[in-house]
């Protein structure tokens, strides 16, 4: 993106969520929805902080929203009551997710980074 | 006055959009972002916010980049609360004289100010204060992490006794600051505000309802809002979950409400309550407290944390 100069800020230094106005409130339009601005953080990649990145296995999780409502950088997808995936775009990689996941064995783990989620998934630990 | 969203359990909670937006530059596992995102989700209104100069501001606007969905502004270190009175002062009159914009039809905003624990107990004390004596309609929260994080971990009048912060060093001579943590929510009651309510991220349903509870209520609302800083506290950034739980058990965050500058209830009771030692030897600013020498304090805090939670419990028996 084109970043602007001082002097061709709006004086206020007034950043855009969207694109256009909306005709009704950001929380009944879901992200994939809306139609964001390039000045809206969504658009930015904070990915390349994370040493290790969650990985999540569908067949253990009880969709309990746990990690949903505990991310700190809204990475957790959940569409209509069930848990999709992890946003790796926003991702930080802090492990919250992981630590307060309740299944037996987890169903997110910290994976290095480098490691593709397939071969992640196919070494997940049995049940203790 | 508007619809209250229907929150029951997590499952449902979790089908709210976040106004919220990632790639904030917040630290990773930083528990501000836990409970803007968790207040944020408690109300489908449109809401007008401001944020004080702190972590959450530096983070959250980064030229070229906002994290807001909705209406935001930053502006001074102390004056966050002004800012949103100012707005909610403005949004009234023109109410009353029919001058506002067709699209605020039928919609009720929410104006709510943050501000970190350096703002609120600090430096934007008085501002605070002045906008409680003059009744406006807001939601003042203080993200508390007890220390001024954003500059480099200088002690605030939230620093708890013992802590080891840069201004205020453990080592040979010093076991950390001296001075008591402040009661900021007693001080904020003393105005006679109709809610002024204590939450931690890590008990959502308690917070989703002491928010709610907030909004519903005219007039001046304070939340003082745990926030466990893993840099500062020096932790591990997965276990911010962990240690404010640590918090809410060991009572040495109590979760409590007063109504009307007085009537007080204790709205979380811990279970099994973990001892203060847990809290304390979790956290790297209190690791100092573990040698022979200093060793002495953690009985002290325990003592502290008893007596504190003793006084809670006959208030709110008196209701007084």
């Amino acid at each position: 993106m084109k970043y602007l100069g001082w002097d061709e800020l709006i004086p206020g230094a007034i950043l855009f969520s969207f694109k256009e106005e909306l005709d009704k409130d950001a929380s009944y339009i879901l992200p994939e929805d809306r139609p964001y601005a390039e000045t809206n953080s969504h658009e930015a990649y904070v990915g390349d902080w994370r040493v290790l990145k969650p990985v999540y296995n569908r067949d253990i999780c009880i969709d309990c929203q746990f990690c949903w409502i505990y991310c700190p950088d809204v990475s957790i997808i959940s569409r209509d009551k069930k848990m999709i995936g992890v946003d790796y775009d926003h991702c930080k990689g802090c492990g919250i997710c992981v630590e307060v996941c309740p299944t037996n064995p987890k169903s997110l783990l910290m994976f290095e980074e480098r490691i593709p989620n397939e071969e992640a998934l196919a070494k997940w630990p049995e049940k203790e | 006055m508007s619809e209250i969203k229907k929150i029951k359990n997590l499952k449902e909670f979790s089908t709210s959009a976040d106004r919220f937006e990632g790639a904030n530059l917040l630290c990773p596992g930083c528990a501000h972002s836990i409970i803007v995102r968790e207040i944020l989700n408690a109300t489908n209104d449109p809401m007008i916010m401001s944020a004080a100069t702190g972590c959450l501001e530096v983070c959250t606007a980064v030229y070229p980049y906002t994290s807001w969905d909705n209406s935001w502004i930053h502006i001074g270190f102390e004056n966050s609360s002004t800012a949103i009175a100012g707005a909610e002062a403005m949004y009234k009159a023109r109410k009353r004289k029919g001058k506002l914009p067709d699209s605020c039809e039928g919609k009720s905003p929410k104006f709510v100010a943050f501000g970190g624990d350096g703002a609120t107990y600090d430096i934007g004390f008085q501002w605070i204060s002045g906008c409680f004596e003059r009744g406006h309609d807001m939601m003042y929260v203080c993200l508390d992490n007890e220390v001024y994080a954003n500059t480099g971990g200088q002690r605030s009048s939230s620093t708890p006794i013992g802590a080891s912060t840069v201004t205020s060093p453990a080592g040979r001579v010093s076991y950390g600051e001296k001075m008591m943590k402040k009661d900021m929510l007693g001080i904020m009651a003393a105005h006679g505000a109709p809610y002024v309510a204590q939450v931690a991220p890590n008990k959502w349903k308690d917070m989703i309802k002491k928010i709610q509870k907030g909004f519903q209520t005219e007039g001046p609302v304070f939340i003082n809002a745990m926030s466990a800083c893993t840099t500062e506290w020096k932790f591990a950034p997965d276990d911010t979950i962990a240690i404010s739980d640590l918090a809410t058990d060991s009572l040495v965050f109590p979760l409590y409400e007063i109504e009307n500058g007085t009537k007080l209830t204790i709205t979380y009771r811990p279970k099994n309550k973990v001892p203060v030692r847990d809290y304390l030897g979790a956290q790297g600013r209190f690791k100092h407290l573990f040698k022979p020498q200093y060793e002495y304090l953690i009985d002290e805090w325990q003592k502290m944390v008893d007596e504190r939670w003793e006084y809670l419990q006959r208030r709110e028996e008196a209701s007084v």
